[in-house]
């Protein structure tokens, strides 16, 4: 249970545009252990739907995955040639994406749209297929299959769209999801839907799901462990729990207090002055200290590296990891 | 009591569906179907529901942006309907919209200066220097900076795009604001400092609001009522602590229990509704929760719950709650 699926080391992703590189993943690393969910949160542009892409080698473009090793059973994922990672792609990893009724192609029933993937990594029979799809459809919830397989994407609706986008995904028995944004432009009442599909799905096919979003909601829902980037970077990653209840980083902090919530009224929210920095020219040292109230003069010089600082809870910041923690600090 | 300030009647928005080879009406999507509804003076009101569920119809027909199909709206006790084009424009002034997507809502090839002077002088309210500086007024309080004025909506955020225009909408010093989603388009952080500016801005300025969302989490911060509706028709409105922490319809409770709340997994009790949101084309015979509600009786499908106040201030339209 404890051994990491997938481990990526350093990764870096540039885009190269006509301003100046962008550094949208700089130096990231993280762990999916094999059957958990790993949350990985952040503000748009923050790189973390960059980060999933990378892993898939998904990446187009003017970017480019500039440095770094993606470790899947005993593989670098990115040293290994296109041949070999197509047959990765959509078997061993399968991703879902934000909207379900952009990513299916709308010249194409669904049938052949769940069938192609299957075609492409395993040697069935068009019988075999057809009650593979059926099959796959009644799992997801989608009623009356075998109907249903026959209809065109505008035929569905955005939630039942999006039924058939993990029922793709799933239909190779992948070992690892990733699902960018999987409930985002869903109502709330379909998103409680898909969310209690997904951790329903978790448990019949032992998957390890890399979940991205921007929803804490969502992400308490369904992920053990979350993973906060920054214009970048890897800021803090903790048990659910633990990030909660104890969040370490003062951006953590800041963004758990600015969303309004449901369960407690509150007069005032929380405001984190300023905006994300542009990833272009970041600031000098942390990426967080311009917008940060316990910046201290250590955080413009020097990048805070991403320690472990309680059992299971790593953040990069100086606050935590430097001596000069009660010195210098900038009013 | 807070004087009633926009008072909904029974309104309906019915559009058309054209086909056949004469393309004559062949049906309707009854998107408003009869909605009663009032705004108090200097109340934040928040109306929300799914998608396509008639929210944002309700808004545009309430202030007479499209024609209604039936009912009345009263606007301190004026039928907007029988107002002339002249007295309507002026009225125009007193009712502001801030729209949901800031890119979409403002005008690539005009700056700031524009965009929020073009109420004044549409309007005659203030020429040359007088504008001049109310325009810069306006922008210092939604939190821009007078360096800001001559700059085009490319230049900003999203954020500092919709404060231009809150700025805009301010400009005719608005006795209703109607807030159609105003922050589900920006990012977390973001996201309160606008929330925060609105509350500053309506302690100062006074004005009514009715705000529109699907996020039941920023209308609780919001609001000081909130009116829920389900394809067209309005399931219940009550106070926003009623309504968060007693909801009488199966449907609020239902959505109420669909959030997922950081830090927190769902309980056991959650009610997973099943099937989708009907089609406001065909929607479902008497109640039009009932082919999803699990508490549906004979009646239901039968006859459309009228909304009844059960409590003060608090109203349902469910037939069990009689």
């Amino acid at each position: 249970m404890n051994d990491p699926l997938i481990s990526i080391n350093d990764l870096k992703t540039y885009y190269f545009t006509e301003e100046g590189s962008v550094k949208a993943v700089d130096r990231v690393s993280l762990e999916i252990k094999k059957g958990e969910v790993l949350g990985l949160v952040g503000e748009s542009g923050c790189g973390k739907s960059t980060a999933s892409h990378s892993i898939m080698r998904l990446i187009k473009r003017p970017g480019k995955i500039v440095g770094g090793k993606i470790w899947f059973e005993g593989k670098d994922l990115l040293s290994i040639n296109n041949e070999e990672m197509r047959k990765i792609r959509g078997a061993e990893i399968s991703m879902i994406f934000q909207n379900p009724m952009s990513s299916l192609n709308p010249v194409f029933t669904v049938e052949n749209q769940i069938a192609e993937v299957i075609k492409l990594h395993q040697n069935v029979t068009k019988t075999e297929i057809k009650k593979r799809i059926a099959e796959i459809m009644s799992k997801v919830g989608i009623p009356d299959p075998i109907e249903r397989m026959k209809d065109y994407p505008h035929e569905y609706s955005g939630g039942m769209a999006q039924r058939v986008m993990i029922a793709m995904a799933l239909s190779c028995n992948p070992q690892l999801l990733i699902a960018d944004e999987p409930t985002t432009n869903l109502d709330v009442t379909i998103q409680a839907q898909i969310l209690e599909l997904m951790k329903e799905l978790r448990k019949d096919f032992g998957a390890s799901i890399l979940l991205i979003g921007h929803d804490l909601g969502v992400m308490s829902e369904l992920a053990d462990r979350i993973a906060v980037m920054y214009a970048g970077k890897l800021v803090e990653c903790s048990d659910l729990t633990g990030l909660f209840q104890k969040p370490k980083h003062p951006y953590t902090k800041a963004l758990l207090e600015s969303i309004p919530r449901l369960d407690v009224q509150t007069e005032r929210l929380r405001i984190i002055p300023g905006t994300v920095p542009r990833l272009i020219e970041p600031p000098p040292g942390c990426r967080f200290h311009p917008r940060c109230e316990y910046a201290m003069e250590i955080c413009s010089e020097q990048e805070p590296q991403l320690a472990e600082v309680e059992k299971e809870h790593a953040v990069a910041c100086h606050l935590y990891t430097s001596d000069k923690k009660s010195s210098h600090r900038r009013s | 009591m807070p004087e009633t300030m926009l008072e909904i009647i029974n309104l309906k928005k019915h559009f058309p569906i054209l086909g056949g080879l004469l393309m004559r009406q062949v049906a309707a999507i009854h998107a408003v179907d009869g909605v009663t509804l009032d705004i108090k003076q200097g109340e934040t009101l928040g109306l929300v529901g799914e998608s396509g569920c008639g929210k944002s119809t309700l808004a545009r027909v309430a202030l007479r942006l499209i024609p209604a199909t039936a009912g009345t709206v009263r606007y301190l006790g004026r039928n907007l309907f029988e107002l002339g084009k002249k007295e309507m424009r002026k009225l125009r002034l007193e009712m502001a919209m801030i729209f949901q997507d800031p890119y979409s809502s403002l005008n690539p090839r005009m700056t700031l200066t524009d965009i929020v002077g073009e109420p004044l002088t549409v309007h005659g309210l203030a020429k040359g220097e007088e504008k001049k500086k109310r325009i810069v007024d306006l922008t210092k309080k939604v939190g821009l900076a007078p360096f800001h004025m001559y700059r085009y909506p490319h230049e900003f955020s999203g954020g500092q795009k919709q404060r231009i225009g809150i700025a805009r909408a301010l400009a005719g010093n608005p006795k209703l604001l109607v807030a159609d989603e105003p922050v589900s388009s920006l990012d977390v952080s973001v996201r309160a400092q606008l929330l925060n500016l609105l509350k500053d801005l309506q302690a100062e300025f006074g004005f009514a609001c009715l705000y529109i969302s699907h996020d039941l989490s920023t209308v609780r911060h919001m609001c000081d009522r909130v009116a829920v509706m389900y394809v067209g028709k309005l399931m219940e409105v009550a106070p926003v602590k009623e309504i968060y922490t007693n909801p009488q319809h199966p449907y609020t409770e239902a959505l109420m229990s669909a959030i997922p709340i950081p830090g927190k997994r769902a309980s056991e009790k959650r009610i997973l509704l099943k099937g989708t949101v009907p089609t406001p084309i065909d929607p479902p015979p008497g109640c039009r929760f009932n082919p999803r509600c699990q508490y549906s009786i004979a009646e239901c499908a039968k006859q459309h719950p009228e909304l009844v106040e059960i409590k003060k201030d608090h109203f349902v339209a469910c037939h069990l709650r009689k």
